[in-house]
């Protein structure tokens, strides 16, 4: 290799020229097959639960949402938009994920939970949140309303997509690297079965019926049906380049995945396990969220929401959105579109009505959001 | 030297067939430079997506479609490595664009997935420049080699964004 050891460019000092050098090309080589394929995980972060602001807002909130129920759903009638919630947005290189109040659309915590974490789906009674820590390699169950960690359970791979079960404790998460779904138990905490799938499942989404995971297969290009009762893989369905985000619509009816490299999404009629249409999506879409009758996807590199009408899949409206805008999804009733900016460190409130920009909320470094995140 | 060849080959063979996976962690990595020249004139210098010569690192930009949708470039290093890369918004008006790397040999910059934004603000006197960069490291699976992890991809395209900039400012102020 003549010119191997040729000095690097003008940042001389920066690193760039040392990768062409024989001896750490010979010694990066020597070093795959020596190190251990399996680290200890870092298992030194523990909770850091922020008490700050602890008071007054999420108290109410809290009252509304389960003593008050009713009162709740009066109030939210009588003022129209009001819609009393929360956003747990993690935070990937914080290392921490931010809650946000919905109606203030301020941030009232910063929870340092380590792993640099990425996916996120809550409980069907959304007071606990299941986030996926892809370096830490761990699950981390966090108690959303007392925002301390509760439990952690060290996983192998790379997880990064989950979802939860919508009746029974059961969590699942995808394995970015070893190519399989962890059905977890989430009363125990413990991996209960692992399913194998295609390559680098990506997102995951059941099934409002509880009866069948979806699957992203983001390097198969493909959406892997999964039966849950017996966790067997039923079948694959051939869908877009690099699926990433699978999102499921109210009804169960319909799948949408957002294909990384073919800038679109596959629209999936579950029943029938086809693709019934292809959207143009912005550039490098990563996830879908479905409200007021119309899909929302986000694009990474294009900054964009692109809207497309979920009956004739014809487009609406391209919105300049933020930075990388990533995870998304649409409040319960479907007036509002929350969106994860990674680049710019906010999240985004679209009125799914008019499609403007309703509001923005402050959050850690790096969001993504990568799942459900509403509650 | 056989030897080598047979372990290369031993390797390769360990590697998973799709190997489009990339590192659970995208990096950031923003640089900024005040220049004491006004935002016209600075962006005249960096906003042509196929002239890198405010860099002073590239010696050689080659490229097709000027600043329009999908314009390509390739960046030269004076050692030969190149860059590929797509422009993907451009902003005459807002003196911005963003772009993204289509190919790099990780021997050249660790990275993969790159995006990245540069833009001036600033008045008739002063400017600001601002170089965002979005990428996960080259390596993509776990335990990566300490040439291909996540500080050396943040270090390499750091080291990039500082002596561009540095460069740039040199040459406005120097009263070229």
């Amino acid at each position: 290799m003549p010119g191997a050891t040729a000095p690097s460019p003008l940042w001389g000092g920066s690193g760039w020229g040392e990768f062409r050098r024989d001896a750490v090309l010979r010694l990066r080589l020597f070093s795959i097959v020596t190190e251990s394929p399996l680290p200890a995980s870092p298992r030194s972060k523990r909770s850091l639960a922020s008490p700050r602001q602890g008071g007054g807002v999420f108290d109410y909130v809290a009252r509304s949402s389960s003593k008050c129920a009713a009162l709740g759903a009066v109030i939210a009638l009588q003022v129209g938009a009001a819609q009393a919630g929360e956003a747990i947005i993690t935070n990937q290189p914080a290392d921490s994920v931010s809650v946000v109040d919905l109606d203030t659309m301020k941030s009232v915590a910063e929870i340092k939970i380590g792993g640099k974490p990425a996916g996120i789906a809550l409980s069907p009674d959304k007071k606990t949140a299941y986030i996926t820590a892809p370096e830490g390699k761990e699950l981390i169950e966090v108690d959303a309303t007392s925002r301390t960690v509760k439990r952690r359970l060290a996983l192998t791979g790379g997880p990064l997509g989950i979802a939860a079960h919508p009746t029974r404790r059961e969590v699942y998460v995808a394995d970015w690297y070893e190519h399989k779904i962890a059905v977890i138990d989430a009363e125990k905490l413990t991996v209960a079965a692992d399913i194998p799938v295609g390559q680098s499942p990506s997102g995951l989404a059941v099934t409002p019926d509880g009866a069948l995971l979806l699957s992203a297969d983001r390097d198969s290009n493909e959406v892997s049906f999964i039966d849950i009762a017996t966790r067997k893989r039923l079948s694959g369905l051939a869908v877009g380049e690099r699926p990433f985000g699978i999102t499921i619509d109210a009804e169960g009816a319909r799948a949408y995945t957002a294909n990384v490299a073919s800038d679109d999404v596959s629209v999936i009629d579950i029943a029938a396990r086809k693709v019934v249409g292809t959207v143009k999506a912005g550039h490098k879409p990563y996830a879908v969220a479905v409200a007021k009758g119309k899909g929302f996807v986000t694009g990474q590199y294009s900054g964009t929401v692109e809207v497309f009408d979920a009956t004739s899949l014809a487009p609406v409206a391209t919105i300049e959105a933020c930075d990388h805008p990533e995870g998304i999804e649409a409040d319960g009733k479907g007036e509002n579109v929350y969106v994860a900016c990674w680049g710019d460190n906010i999240m985004l409130k679209i009125d799914a009505g008019s499609l403007k920009i309703a509001g923005k909320a402050d959050v850690g470094d790096g969001p993504r959001a990568f799942g459900k995140f509403l509650r | 030297m056989l030897k080598r060849v047979a372990l290369a080959v031993v390797i390769a063979g360990l590697m998973p067939v799709a190997a489009s996976a990339h590192g659970p962690t995208r990096q950031k990595v923003t640089q900024t430079v005040e220049i004491n020249a006004p935002a016209d004139k600075v962006w005249a210098a960096v906003g042509k997506f196929q002239d890198m010569g405010w860099t002073g690192v590239f010696v050689k930009t080659e490229g097709t479609g000027d600043n329009g949708p999908g314009a390509t470039r390739k960046l030269s290093l004076a050692d030969g490595g190149t860059i590929d890369e797509k422009l993907n918004k451009y902003d005459d008006a807002g003196k911005t664009y963003s772009y993204e790397i289509t190919k790099v040999d990780p021997k050249v910059l660790p990275v993969a997935n790159y995006s990245s934004s540069i833009s001036v603000k600033g008045d008739a006197t002063k400017s600001t420049v601002e170089w965002k960069g979005a990428f996960y490291r080259s390596y993509g699976l776990n335990d990566p080699p300490p040439d291909q992890n996540d500080e050396a991809a943040v270090k390499g395209v750091t080291g990039a964004y500082t002596a561009s900039l540095a460069n740039l400012k040199k040459k406005l102020e120097g009263g070229s």
